[in-house]
C-alpha cells in the first residue's frame, strides 16, 4: 500500500487536525453520494477505500491522537445499507435481475430484460430511467424518473432518484474555489467575464 | 468545432493561463508542422481541452519559443510537439473533413462550393490523419452518418441524437485503464453538453430556414430553456464527477476552471443570446 501521508495529501508532519481535515475533504470528494448510478462508482469506491485504510492508518500510529476510524464506519456503512435495503426490496424476480445487471454495468442485457416486461408500473418506469442514467441519457432519465415518481409518489428511492435529477449542479462535491454563486452573476458580470477571456494582454 | 470550450480567463492563475495559452499555440505548431499552412485554421478551443485532458499526467510543461501562426513578427511561448498534441490534431483534422463532407451533401452546388473547396485543400491532410488514425476515422464517419439519418427522420429524442456526437467524443481518447475510462465517461458528457449548446444556439436560424433542430423537435419551436438548462447541467454534474476521479497532473486546475466556470458561463451566454457576440471576437487580441 502507498503511503498513507501521501494518500491523503498531508505531510507526516501534519497535525491530527490537518490530517482529519484532509481526511474529509477527500471523503466529501469521493462520497458514494455522488457517484450512485455512475459508471464510474466502482473507481469511487476504490479511492474511498483507499482514503479510509489511510485514515485508519495512520489514526493507528498515531494512537491516543483522536477517536480513530468512527469516521470511516460512518461513511462505508451507511452507503452500503441504503444501496442494498433499496435494491432487497424488489418484489419481483425480473427486477431483481435487472437491477444487478445496471449494478454489473450491462445495460443492453437489462434493457432486453425489461421490455419483455408487460405491465409498465412505477418501477419499471424507475428501471427504465436507471438504465437511461447510467448511458448518459438524462433526458430520458429524468422523463421516466419523473413518470414513476407520478405512479408511486411515496416510493423514497424514486424520488431520491429524481431529486439528485433535478438538483443539476447544484449537488455534488466541487473544489474549493469553484463553489462560487454563478447563479449569482448578472447578465453584465457574465459580459465582462468572457470578454476578459478574450481580450487582455499578457498576465 | 465550435469553440464552446473556454476557461473563465479572470478565475485563472498566471501560471495557468499560460500553460492554457502554450498548449493553444502548441496545438497550432503542431497542426502546421504535420499537416502545412492551412492546417491552423482548424485550431480551436475545444480541441485545446482534449489536448489538456490527454496529456499524460505525469509530465511537467515545457516551453519553446516559436513564430506566431497568425501574425509572424511576433514569437510566442509554445509547447513541443507531444504524444496528446499529436493525437488532438490529427482528431481535429479528421473531425474537420467529415464535417465539410456532410455540408457538402447537405447544400446544393452552388451553395456547397465553398465546402467543396475546403474539402480539395484538406484533402492531403486527411488522408494523413485517417492513416494514423483508422479506428477515430471509422467513429466520426459512422456517427455523423447516424446524425445524418436521425436528422433526416425528424427525431424527437434529445438524448439519440445527442448520443452520436458524445460517442463521436468518447472516442477521441485511447480507452485503456482507469484513466480511460474517467476520460470515456468526461468527454461522452462533454460531447452531449457541446451538441446541446448548439442546438439551442442554432435554433432560430434553424426555425427560419426550416431545418430540423433538435431542441426544437423535442420541446416544440419554442424550446424550453429550462428543461434544456437542466439536462445540460446534469452532464456537466457528470463530467465534474468524472474530473474528480482521473490523474491530470498540473493540468488539472484548468480543466476544473473550464467545467466548473467556463462551460456554465458559456451555457448561460448561449441561452441569454450574448453567446452570438462573444464568439465573434478575436482571441488573445491585444496580446503582443
Amino acid at each position: 500500500m502507498n503511503d498513507p501521508y501521501s494518500v491523503l495529501g498531508v505531510s507526516p508532519n501534519a497535525s491530527d487536525e490537518e490530517v482529519k481535515k484532509a481526511y474529509r475533504e477527500l471523503a466529501r470528494k469521493y462520497h458514494p453520494d455522488n457517484y450512485q448510478n455512475n459508471p464510474l462508482a466502482d473507481l469511487a469506491e476504490e479511492k474511498m477505500k483507499e482514503i479510509n485504510e489511510a485514515y485508519d492508518q495512520i489514526t493507528k500510529q498515531r494512537a491516543g491522537g483522536g477517536s480513530s476510524g468512527g469516521y470511516s464506519g460512518g461513511y462505508s456503512s451507511s452507503y452500503q445499507s441504503s444501496y442494498q435495503g433499496g435494491y432487497s426490496s424488489a418484489s419481483n424476480q425480473t427486477y431483481a435481475r435487472i437491477r444487478t445487471l445496471i449494478n454489473a454495468g450491462d445495460l443492453d442485457s437489462a434493457e432486453r430484460l425489461l421490455y419483455e416486461v408487460n405491465q409498465k408500473d412505477g418501477e419499471w418506469y424507475f428501471l427504465s430511467g436507471s438504465i437511461a442514467y447510467r448511458k448518459g441519457w438524462m433526458d430520458e432519465a429524468m422523463q421516466n424518473y419523473t413518470r414513476a415518481v407520478q405512479m408511486e409518489p411515496n416510493n423514497m428511492e424514486y424520488r431520491q432518484a429524481l431529486a439528485v435529477m433535478q438538483r443539476g449542479t447544484a449537488g455534488g462535491y466541487r473544489p474549493a474555489g469553484y463553489s462560487s454563486g454563478m447563479d449569482a452573476m448578472d447578465c453584465c458580470s457574465t459580459m465582462l467575464c468572457l470578454n476578459c477571456l478574450c481580450g487582455g494582454g499578457n498576465c | 468545432m465550435f469553440g464552446y470550450v473556454r476557461p473563465l480567463r479572470s478565475e485563472l492563475k498566471c501560471k495557468d493561463f499560460d500553460l492554457y495559452r502554450a498548449s493553444y499555440c502548441g496545438l497550432c505548431r503542431c497542426l502546421r508542422r504535420r499537416f502545412g499552412l492551412i492546417a491552423p485554421l482548424l485550431l480551436n478551443f475545444d480541441f485545446t481541452f482534449l489536448t489538456l485532458a490527454l496529456w499524460s499526467p505525469e509530465e511537467r510543461p515545457s516551453y519553446c519559443r516559436g513564430r506566431c501562426h497568425a501574425n509572424p513578427l511576433i514569437k510566442k511561448q509554445m509547447c513541443p510537439d507531444s504524444p496528446a498534441l499529436e493525437l488532438a490534431a490529427d482528431e481535429s483534422v479528421i473531425l474537420a473533413w467529415w464535417k465539410l463532407r456532410d455540408a457538402v451533401a447537405d447544400e446544393g452546388f452552388f451553395q456547397g462550393l465553398p465546402a467543396r473547396a475546403a474539402c480539395l485543400a484538406l484533402k492531403g491532410a486527411y488522408r494523413k490523419a485517417a492513416r494514423r488514425r483508422p479506428d477515430f476515422d471509422r467513429t466520426v464517419r459512422g456517427c455523423l452518418g447516424e446524425l445524418a439519418r436521425l436528422e433526416q427522420e425528424n427525431c424527437p429524442s434529445l438524448d439519440r441524437t445527442a448520443d452520436t456526437f458524445a460517442r463521436l467524443l468518447q472516442a477521441a481518447a485511447p480507452a485503456e485503464g482507469k484513466q480511460g475510462q474517467v476520460l470515456e465517461q468526461l468527454l461522452y458528457h462533454l460531447g452531449r453538453w457541446i451538441y446541446l449548446a448548439d442546438a439551442r444556439d442554432d435554433l432560430a436560424e434553424d426555425l427560419s430556414h426550416g431545418r430540423y433542430n433538435p431542441v426544437a423537435a423535442r420541446y416544440g419551436s419554442e424550446g424550453d430553456d429550462e428543461a434544456l438548462a437542466l439536462t445540460m447541467d446534469q452532464s456537466l454534474a457528470q463530467m465534474g464527477a468524472a474530473l474528480q476521479l482521473g490523474e491530470f497532473g498540473c493540468r488539472r486546475p484548468l480543466l476544473e476552471n473550464i467545467i466548473y466556470l467556463g462551460l456554465p458561463l458559456v451555457q448561460k451566454s448561449v441561452f441569454d443570446g450574448s453567446w452570438a457576440q462573444i464568439k465573434k471576437q478575436k482571441i488573445w487580441r491585444n496580446d503582443t
